[in-house]
């Protein structure tokens, strides 16, 4: 049973959260199933020698023969992140604009609730959920830590999921506000995925570039990837991320309250 | 332009609608245009109008949904867009396309209702009465359920926590005739609690068994508002006679109200304004085989309103 739209709002999230739950589970299984035999290549060195420069920084390669590099290149450098941002996105932008677009907010917006207090509850849900994925995520290479000698350790792994759950979190903020804000869950999910997109290319090319090296900074995944995730500890560029989300939130809050609420 | 529309002159009952110069437009079209309007406490205000006349766009503005782009609504005097959390506290609503959270059942979906508007604003009872009533099976997931019987469940929640102000918006739509009496029942059960009911309808014979006045949109203004009983004395009506015999046309166009009279065979297609009693009195001597009656068209009664004034 439920009180409030944020315990609401987080049953609905219940179902799409187990399906990509046992997707995490099943990825990190997999790439931990194969960490023995990529250890044991004889001619491990030579074969990431052979990498370009740039591969080589963007996914770690030079660290591969390491647990936490291997984990990185495979896991954390871009399968992970994109789960936690298709997961983050697409609930984002179905909590608000999804539920206006299909009618269903019309009666709740009736309530003595504020639109603040739906807006702030939904947020709440989305976080928790990402968070949440992110603690699936921690179990799951905890587990394949423990049962290999990749010797990574709970601290690393926590600052690499925190990486995940702090990207979902910006992006997942940014398609509820953008919904919010607009009432269009495809907007939503357009403008999203483009700031990621142009986030993700602005990394490469400050990675590849010499002369853009100085904007890779502002790019949330540089902020999230660059010195790890996986062992890095928890560096300064987290903050920006969580403030990311939050300004994004903030910004939408008197937008939703001051327009128009569509039909279905 | 500025005149009021209100229920009887030296009215002295609180209005709990007042609505000044509201006026809501997308572009340059005028959805609703400057709309002066005060609905009394304790009436049932049928709210009339063809499709796309600015019904639900009313509607939605005095549920603070809509910014109003001129002009304000007042629902107990709390205005409608600014102080929405304190309208929304007395009022139920029922959307006219209302849709429920599909993987709830009615109950869960009630509750969470309920939740919203604090436990202690609702009664179970009343909702388990109201189930009852209308015969839902409140155990069922609302997306199993008719499009009759899941405009139930949008009636009960906009009923369920007993507000001072019901609006609904074509709340009739899907219903069969047994729930329609049903909901007649229940909107004269919240106007004899003191209640005030506001319901849209395109048509003015689902209104008027229990509307005490009616107020008439077109294009976006309102065009009339009046009691019932003035609007039915007035209304035009399209009767189809057929006679035993051959149609006694002479004798028809002497009634008074009779017009546009046309004989096919044995029928008189006829129009008449206000009273029936006369035409058929009349009419009843030369063996009234059959008389067909055509739902009143507003049209017809803007109509019969513009030629008396």
């Amino acid at each position: 049973m439920f009180g409030t739209v944020l315990t609401k709002s987080l049953r609905d999230q219940v179902r799409s959260f187990t399906g990509w739950s046992i997707g995490i589970v099943v990825l990190v299984v997999l790439m931990v199933a194969l960490w023995p035999s990529v250890r044991d290549m004889p001619d491990l060195e030579t074969f990431l020698a052979n990498y370009p420069e740039g591969v080589k920084e963007l996914f770690g390669i030079e660290a591969f023969g390491t647990g936490a590099g291997y984990l990185n290149a495979e896991l954390f450098s871009l399968m992970l992140p994109a789960v936690f941002l298709v997961y983050s996105i697409g609930r984002g932008a179905r909590l608000v604009a999804g539920d206006e677009q299909n009618g269903t907010l019309e009666v709740v917006l009736s309530t003595p609730v504020s639109r603040v207090r739906v807006l702030l509850e939904t947020a709440g849900a989305l976080v928790a959920s990402v968070a949440a994925l992110g603690g699936v995520l921690l179990i799951a290479a905890l587990g394949g830590d423990l049962v290999t000698d990749m010797h990574v350790g709970v601290p690393a792994l926590a600052t690499g999921t925190l990486a995940m759950v702090l990207l979902g979190w910006e992006h997942g903020l940014l398609a509820l506000a953008v919904g919010a804000a607009t009432g269009r869950r495809g907007l939503a999910v357009g403008v999203a995925a483009g700031f990621a997109l142009l986030s993700y290319i602005l990394y490469v090319a400050a990675t590849l570039v010499s002369s853009l090296s100085t904007w890779g900074p502002i790019s949330p995944f540089h902020q999230a990837l660059h010195s790890g995730p996986v062992g890095a500890g928890v560096p300064v560029g987290y903050v920006w991320m969580f403030l990311g989300g939050a300004v994004f939130l903030g910004a939408s809050l008197p937008m939703f309250g001051r327009r128009d609420i569509a039909t279905a | 332009m500025k005149e009021h529309h209100g229920y009887g002159a030296g009215d002295v009952s609180e209005a709990v609608i007042e609505a000044t110069g509201l006026t809501k437009g997308y572009g340059a079209t005028l959805a609703l245009d400057s709309l002066d309007l005060e609905v009394p406490a304790g009436a049932v205000f049928g709210y009339l109008g063809p499709n796309g006349a600015g019904k639900t766009t009313t509607i939605r503005l005095l549920l603070g949904l809509l910014r109003p782009t001129s002009g304000q609504a007042t629902i107990h005097g709390h205005d409608t867009w600014r102080e929405r959390n304190e309208v929304h506290r007395r009022v139920g609503y029922l959307p006219g396309d209302f849709y429920g959270y599909a993987a709830l059942t009615a109950t869960q979906y009630l509750r969470y209702l309920a939740r919203l508007r604090g436990r202690a604003d609702v009664d179970w009872d009343v909702v388990e009465v109201l189930a009852k009533r209308f015969h839902l099976d409140l155990d069922r997931r609302i997306a199993t359920l008719s499009h009759g019987n899941r405009q139930k469940v949008g009636l009960i929640q906009a009923f369920m926590h007993e507000p001072d102000l019901v609006v609904l918006d074509e709340p009739t739509s899907g219903l069969d005739p047994l729930m329609q009496n049903e909901f007649l029942a229940l909107v004269r059960e919240a106007r004899d609690a003191g209640r005030t009911v506001v319901l849209s309808s395109h048509a003015l014979d689902e209104v008027e068994a229990v509307a005490d006045m009616v107020g008439i949109l077109r294009e976006g203004r309102l065009v009339v508002v009046d009691e019932v009983a003035n609007l039915r004395s007035r209304a035009r009506r399209r009767l189809d006679l057929t006679f035993e015999g051959s149609v006694p046309a002479a004798a028809l166009r002497q009634v008074a109200g009779v017009r546009d009279l046309g004989v096919d065979g044995r029928t008189a297609r006829l129009t008449v304004d206000g009273s029936l009693s006369e035409l058929l009195e009349l009419a009843a001597p030369f063996g009234i085989e059959n008389v067909s009656s055509h739902e009143t068209d507003l049209e017809d009664i803007f109509l019969a309103y513009y030629e008396d004034r």
